[in-house]
């Protein structure tokens, strides 16, 4: 069906088919190694001090944290947006690449699933810390009660936060659960082990791979891509309303819903290097996740640093041409200049310049490189984040109301927490499921395969 | 009650798409086929067809109807609600009609999947060759207990002029492998 040839070799060594049912399930089989431990435990250490400082923010309220009346959205906010960035690029890269039949995806789509699945659900815990009062969480759930009943408000952006997040766990836990079933069926089927027998036998549905199954799995695939390729859209989209449906100065602005949605599959796509050189490079899988994965992963996020770019420079421009005093004061005396310097200059910096670099064959070769700089741009996306929250809140119109904001160790420690508990998730992906997919680059050998 | 199968192994995924078209010149009904990966050629050898994608269709278009009815229900009947102006009908429920259209046709759809491929968590299978899952492709032709002996070496001996490198007899449990 394919017969291009651009990416060269997607899978290098001459696999067959049961080398690569070997090489993926080897780490299933082998003893758990002490780093793994060792990083399980700082996971755990971490998301005990976030354990903490959540039983503070329920026990106490949201007075332990730094936000007040004015800056009343803080990191809380924050990282919520990072988190759900991050959680973007796992349904981008299997559902965009999938529509538009990159094969490259195979090697890399099952980590980057995972990273969205966990990272989803470490943003969904700081809109329900936000509301202070977590035992009421369920007022936001539209049934019939006995207040009236009186319904959401479902004209607000914060509702379709719930509703959006909520169709966007459900959808990419699915997905990614689907496309594991034949994985979690070649370990039945292969293993030894009679405990591993009967437990990735239970969660392999019973699939046998015969060929009507396959066409429902791959019909029910294109499907689900189909459908969740505008969800992904509409998620960041609905994510940047929150923002850009207030009247703030530097939050009011119609560039917001593309501007977000490219800033998180940029973010994810960086998260997604991120594991991805450090599961070849533990795992030994550089035949699979070979250097020209990584190649296509880095031209992806120069392309999207310009537009990144192109989207800081176009709310500068817009603040200047648009004439509002206020605007020019947020982006002119707030932003480039002003108290949060720092902040701006380090997201520029992390997200337009150097993704760049990459641009020179020599350091997209340099998987050293490569590795800082994709820790580099997820550090950008965060202080992104951080100066469209703080920097708008803490000086609006009244210079009576202005305050500044900075965070306490309790909102620093659900951060950490959330921290550990993705890393903790990541780990348990790395121990017992297999972190490629399979049926899928077994699908991938033969280029021109029918 | 068992029955008992005619198996050809195949190695490679070429061989196989070909050797689909052999045997079925032969006029040999093919059961079914295994495979550890899809393939498109193996769909269109046996001719497959399934009616998801307008099941999906039908759940797109009834998540729409149901969101649209509970948001003007909600807003405009039990509890109006006049807010900034807004009208009550308000042209902002497209968000939330947009998302739960894909949420209800999403889930839907994977539990049509579930439901017609027949699979839940915890399912006991029998599988005809264990090797299936992992780099093996299988033909699978049924042993009709009224063929003859002929009939029998005549299928074999196709399977294995198109290419397979083994012919094996599997015996199976009936009920499990039926759809």
């Amino acid at each position: 069906m394919y017969t291009q040839n651009v990416r060269g070799k997607l899978v290098e060594g001459d696999k067959t088919f049961g080398q690569i049912s070997q090489d993926v399930m080897r780490p299933l089989y082998a003893k758990t190694p002490i780093w793994w431990y060792v990083a399980a435990t700082i996971a755990f250490a971490a998301m005990l001090f976030g354990g903490w400082a959540i039983y503070t923010t329920v026990t106490y309220g949201i007075g332990t944290w730094g936000v007040n009346n004015n800056v009343a959205w803080g990191w809380g906010i924050i990282n919520f947006v990072w988190w759900i960035g991050i959680g973007h690029a796992g349904t981008a890269f299997s559902i965009f690449l999938l529509l538009m039949r990159q094969k490259w995806r195979t090697s890399i789509n099952r980590a980057a699933e995972a990273m969205t699945v966990v990272a989803v659900l470490c943003a969904g815990m700081f809109p329900m810390l936000h509301m202070g009062r977590i035992w009421n969480a369920f007022f936001i759930l539209p049934y019939w009660n006995t207040r009236g009943p009186i319904w959401d408000n479902f004209n607000s952006p914060l509702f379709w936060d719930v509703v959006a997040i909520s169709t966007y766990l459900m959808a990419s836990a699915v997905f990614w659960y689907i496309g594991m079933i034949p994985d979690f069926a070649t370990i039945r089927d292969a293993t030894t082990s009679k405990i591993k027998k009967k437990v990735y036998g239970f969660f392999s549905f019973g699939w046998v791979g015969n060929a009507k199954g396959w066409f429902r799995f791959e019909t029910a695939s294109l499907l689900l891509g189909g459908l969740a390729a505008p969800l992904v859209v509409a998620v960041h989209s609905i994510v940047s309303m929150d923002f850009a449906t207030s009247v703030m100065p530097g939050w009011h602005t119609t560039i917001f819903p593309p501007y977000f949605v490219t800033g998180a599959i940029f973010s994810g796509f960086g998260m997604v290097l991120t594991l991805m050189i450090i599961v070849r490079k533990i795992y030994k899988f550089q035949d699979y996740v070979t250097q020209g994965h990584l190649d296509a992963i880095t031209r992806i996020l120069t392309f999207i640093s310009l537009i990144m770019a192109t989207a800081y420079s176009t709310e500068l421009f817009i603040a200047w041409y648009g004439g509002q005093e206020y605007e020019m004061f947020t982006f002119m005396k707030n932003r480039v200049t002003g108290e949060y310097t720092f902040a701006f200059w380090t997201m520029v910096t992390c997200n337009a310049f150097i993704p760049q670099l990459f641009w020179f064959k020599k350091i997209r070769k340099n998987v050293t490189f490569v590795f800082i700089a994709s820790i580099f741009i997820n550090i950008g996306m965060w202080f992104e984040r951080y100066v469209i929250v703080v920097t708008s809140l803490s000086k609006d119109f009244l210079p009576s109301s202005w305050a500044t904001y900075s965070p306490t160790i309790v909102e620093m420690g659900i951060f950490i927490g959330t921290l550990g508990l993705f890393l903790l998730g990541i780990l348990y992906f790395f121990r017992y499921i297999p972190m490629i997919a399979m049926s899928e680059v077994k699908g991938i050998l033969k280029q021109t395969s029918k | 009650m068992t029955r008992t199968n005619i198996i050809g192994v195949y190695e490679d995924e070429d061989i196989l798409v070909e050797a689909i078209h052999h045997v079925q010149s032969k006029n040999i009904e093919i059961k079914d086929v295994y495979t550890p990966i899809p393939l498109h050629g193996v769909f269109e050898a046996l001719k497959l067809k399934t009616r998801l994608p307008f099941a999906t269709f039908i759940y797109g278009a009834f998540g729409a109807a149901v969101v649209f009815a509970f948001l003007y229900w909600t807003s405009v009947i039990s509890y109006p609600l006049k807010f900034g102006g807004k009208p009550l009908n308000s042209l902002s429920f497209i968000i939330i009609l947009f998302v739960g259209t894909i949420f209800i046709a999403t889930l839907l759809t994977f539990l049509t999947f579930f439901i017609r491929q027949n699979l839940y968590p915890g399912k006991e299978v029998t599988i005809l060759d264990p090797r299936t899952t992992d780099d093996k492709l299988i033909i699978v032709v049924d042993k009709d207990d009224d063929l003859s002996a002929s009939e029998i070496a005549r299928i074999k001996s196709a399977l294995v002029e198109s290419g397979a490198s083994e012919v094996n007899e599997v015996v199976e449990e009936v009920e499990i492998s039926k759809e």
